[in-house]
């Protein structure tokens, strides 16, 4: 819980940061099974920079997000909210998760799960707009929105790929990823063999020095 | 011939014989829209209120709960959804319009199987010594006639290890909030009381309990001569209303 601050802020804070959660969870029904397998883990998500925690358990039926949990937690996340910025907006949260500046503590593997269910949210429309507008106007409108989700995340792929395409072979600001992984390799290479080098100089010097008269 | 023991019903002295009676009637009178009032007062922060209760609660499956003054069912029900089938709820109130109200809100939502109802009263639980893994108290323990009384009741049905929840009004702790709380409460309420519950004395006696009742270090202490161990409260809403927390040692 965030020190100093009331927790009638940070538990309203939560509480309607669950409802939208659960909302969402209701129009995909598949991930809410998929969080059922998840039931009576508790992730915790412990910032340093503000400090502040966020407790998530899965459930069955439902998500529960908590300012406070005083039991066993599977998973504790610990970061600044920069280290969590960067995660949620990394294409690779996995990688960033493993290799990025949080400190994991506990099981990774239902924490990765969980990401990947959260991240692949396929929200369908269809049902609460049918509800709400009617057969005939829902089933338009859940369309419409398929289709604008679906070509919108079409193209925001397209455009983030050739995004990457400028950056690293036009305009040559960024080196590519593989170019950057063989550098890195050579790097670690040159290092073990200065590493090598150095053990043998000082071996040299030793029987250099035992030689002497 | 000794003089009766005397206590106060809001700002009157009555006698403590008496008490429980003038606390029954007030709730007789609001129990029907009770959840009503309760939103409209506080603009729904109860509820905040209510939820941080239950997650300092630490309650967890299969584990029994008793929730006194429990009145329309509010804790009750999230208690019973966490402890599930494998656990037990006891939904206690000693109004039986209150209790009534309880029952047939959480019965018509679907809840039965892990709750039970009892007519009690917080001084003399009719439960056996270390019954609960937790004992919770919202919104009740200033209406309880003795409440040091009711504290020790309250310990010795929790198991050793289990926990006590206060929830109650209390003292803010800036004064500029204290006093738009003070015009809030014995200008508003007690109108809101009239036009809504049709009852405005009711609500004037909410607003006088309420700054009658011990404020957090005064409570704090309370708990630790009933027995309680690890004692700590939390101020909400500026202190508006406290959570405390004592644990069965």
């Amino acid at each position: 819980m965030a020190a100093g601050l009331d927790p009638t802020l940070i538990t309203a804070a939560l509480a309607a940061l669950e409802a939208a959660v659960n909302q969402a969870l209701t129009l995909d029904p598949a991930a809410q099974r998929a969080l059922a397998r998840l039931a009576d883990r508790t992730f915790a998500i412990e910032c340093t920079a503000p400090v502040f925690a966020v407790y998530l358990q899965p459930g069955a039926e439902r998500v529960r997000l908590l300012g406070y949990h005083d039991g066993p937690v599977t998973t504790r996340v610990t970061g600044t909210a920069a280290d969590f910025t960067e995660l949620a907006s990394s294409s690779d949260p996995a990688a960033t998760l493993i290799n990025g500046n949080l400190a994991l503590q506990g099981d990774s593997a239902p924490l990765i799960e969980l990401q990947q269910i959260l991240g692949n949210l396929d929200l369908d429309w269809e049902a609460p707009l049918v509800d709400a507008l009617g057969d005939v106007t829902g089933h338009q409108l859940a369309e419409l929105l398929r289709a604008g989700f679906s070509g919108g995340r079409v193209v925001s792929r397209s455009l983030l790929r050739q995004l990457e395409e400028f950056i690293h072979e036009e305009a040559r600001l960024s080196p590519s990823r593989l170019e950057v992984e063989d550098f890195y390799a050579d790097v670690q290479a040159l290092e073990q063999r200065v590493e090598r080098l150095q053990s043998r100089l000082t071996r040299l010097r030793k029987r250099i020095v035992q030689a002497a008269p | 011939m000794s003089k009766k023991r005397t206590t106060h019903f809001g700002y009157k002295e009555v006698d403590e014989d008496a008490k429980a009676g003038l606390v029954a009637n007030v709730f007789h009178s609001v129990a029907a829209r009770y959840d009503l009032m309760n939103d409209l007062m506080s603009g729904g922060v109860h509820r905040i209120w209510k939820r941080f209760t239950i997650e300092l609660s630490a309650v967890r499956p299969g584990q029994s709960v008793l929730d006194i003054a429990g009145g329309t069912g509010d804790l009750a029900a999230k208690f019973a959804d966490i402890v599930g089938p494998e656990g037990r709820v006891v939904l206690a109130d000693i109004n039986e319009s209150m209790l009534q109200v309880g029952r047939d809100k959480l019965i018509d939502h679907g809840y039965q199987g892990n709750l039970e109802y009892v007519q009690a009263d917080a001084q003399y639980l009719p439960f056996p010594d270390d019954s609960f893994d937790c004992v919770s108290i919202a919104f009740g323990l200033r209406n309880v006639t003795d409440k040091d009384l009711a504290l020790r009741s309250m310990l010795r049905v929790l198991k050793p290890g289990g926990r006590l929840l206060v929830l109650e009004f209390s003292k803010p702790d800036n004064e500029l909030l204290g006093k738009a709380y003070d015009g809030y409460s014995f200008r508003v309420l007690p109108l809101m009381g009239r036009l809504v519950a049709g009852d405005s004395e009711s609500y004037q006696y909410l607003a006088e309990s309420i700054r009658m009742h011990p404020d957090q270090e005064t409570l704090l202490g309370m708990m630790e001569d009933a027995g309680f161990v690890n004692c700590e409260y939390h101020n909400l809403t500026g202190g508006i209303v406290a959570l405390h927390r004592g644990c069965k040692a």
